[in-house]
């Protein structure tokens, strides 16, 4: 690749959007945060602190440690139901899929803030596409989730280590 | 006929062969039958696969636009992707929608975006030839880019070339011509 040429590579909320017309995604929403891109993702990478704040049919995450970007990742439900997920963390872009569903975040710098973007649905597209009616509410949920992430960031950079 | 201008092209886009080595390709055929089944990490990696190349076809073609057409390209190959029978014809079947998709973008920001606005634009900061090859595409229509870009960059013969802008052999052979013409006549002046 030149570099005479305009670039034109996608951002990681712009990935995001392609990945949710190639998932046919029930849930995707991008918006703004008004914090800085490091402090956003520091929060949304933190996966097995925040990401049970994020998701609320979520009590634990277990992340095994390393500094590897793809992990086999146990979740457990609030009725403690179990599933294996397989995670992608880079900056700025998460992946995680079960064997039945998938989610996804991506963030990139906006100005002075972060344009935060999330991403949910399932792995069946024979139920995917049933469920394609649903497609407006899951815009309001992926706009709650990333309310609960403005939320979560705005109280770690004043509590570096909030838990709540 | 003076081809400075048109080996600037190809030079500035890559050759006439795909991006990727033919094992990559061969690998995408995999993680497309993966995708196709719901498997969000293949299609990631499908992702990282086809954006360099609807990158390059689509720079030439929506210039400015160009990462607006890269988007719009990518989300129609994948919302396309289930109806994919066989995923050895990728590469082509990318090119198609890709090139169609960049025409259409650069078309319609031909409608709503100021000649002016165009000059402009930041980001042709390399060589003084770079920025005449930009200026004679600039002032060519999309159609016109995109019958350029796949007979000089990736070389398809012009039967091809109309079956993927759905036009006929003789207005591609007119519209070359007179794409050719720009550039013989940019580089006399």
């Amino acid at each position: 690749m030149t570099t005479d040429w305009p670039t034109a590579d996608l951002d990681p909320v712009l990935r995001l959007r392609v990945m949710a017309a190639g998932l046919n995604s029930v849930m995707y929403a991008d918006e703004y945060i008004d914090a800085p891109l490091a402090d956003v993702w520091s929060m949304a990478s933190d996966l097995e602190g925040e990401l049970p704040h994020l998701v609320p049919t979520l009590s634990a995450f277990h992340v095994p440690p390393g500094p590897e970007e793809r992990k086999q990742v146990w979740a457990y439900s609030l009725f403690r139901h179990r599933a294996r997920f397989e995670v992608l963390l880079q900056p700025g872009w998460c992946l995680m899929q079960s064997k039945y569903v998938v989610g996804g975040m991506a963030a990139v710098a906006e100005g002075s803030g972060t344009r935060f973007a999330v991403l949910g649905g399932l792995r069946q597209t024979r139920l995917t596409s049933l469920l394609t009616p649903l497609r407006p509410l899951g815009r309001s949920r992926g706009l709650r989730m990333i309310a609960r992430a403005r939320r979560r960031t705005a109280l770690r950079r004043t509590a570096p280590h909030a838990e709540t | 006929m003076n081809t400075t201008g048109m080996d600037t092209l190809r030079h500035q886009s890559g050759s006439r062969k795909p991006p990727e080595d033919a094992d990559r390709w061969t690998a995408a055929a995999r993680l497309v039958e993966a995708a196709q089944s719901g498997d969000a990490l293949a299609l990631n990696d499908l992702l990282n696969l086809l954006t360099p190349y609807v990158t390059r076809l689509c720079r030439p073609i929506a210039l400015t636009h160009g990462p607006d057409a890269v988007q719009e390209s990518l989300i129609a190959v994948f919302q396309g992707l289930p109806r994919l029978k066989d995923p050895t014809a990728l590469y082509g079947w990318v090119r198609v929608i890709t090139v169609r998709e960049a025409v259409r973008v650069a078309r319609r920001a031909q409608r709503e975006t100021p000649v002016s606005e165009f000059d402009d634009v930041a980001g042709w900061q390399g060589t003084e030839l770079a920025a005449d090859v930009h200026d004679v595409l600039r002032r060519m229509s999309s159609e016109h880019r995109a019958v350029l870009v796949l007979r000089e960059l990736e070389g398809l013969d012009e039967r091809s070339a109309s079956e993927v802008l759905n036009i006929s052999c003789g207005t591609v052979k007119s519209r070359l011509h007179r794409a050719r013409n720009s550039f013989r006549k940019a580089w006399t002046r």
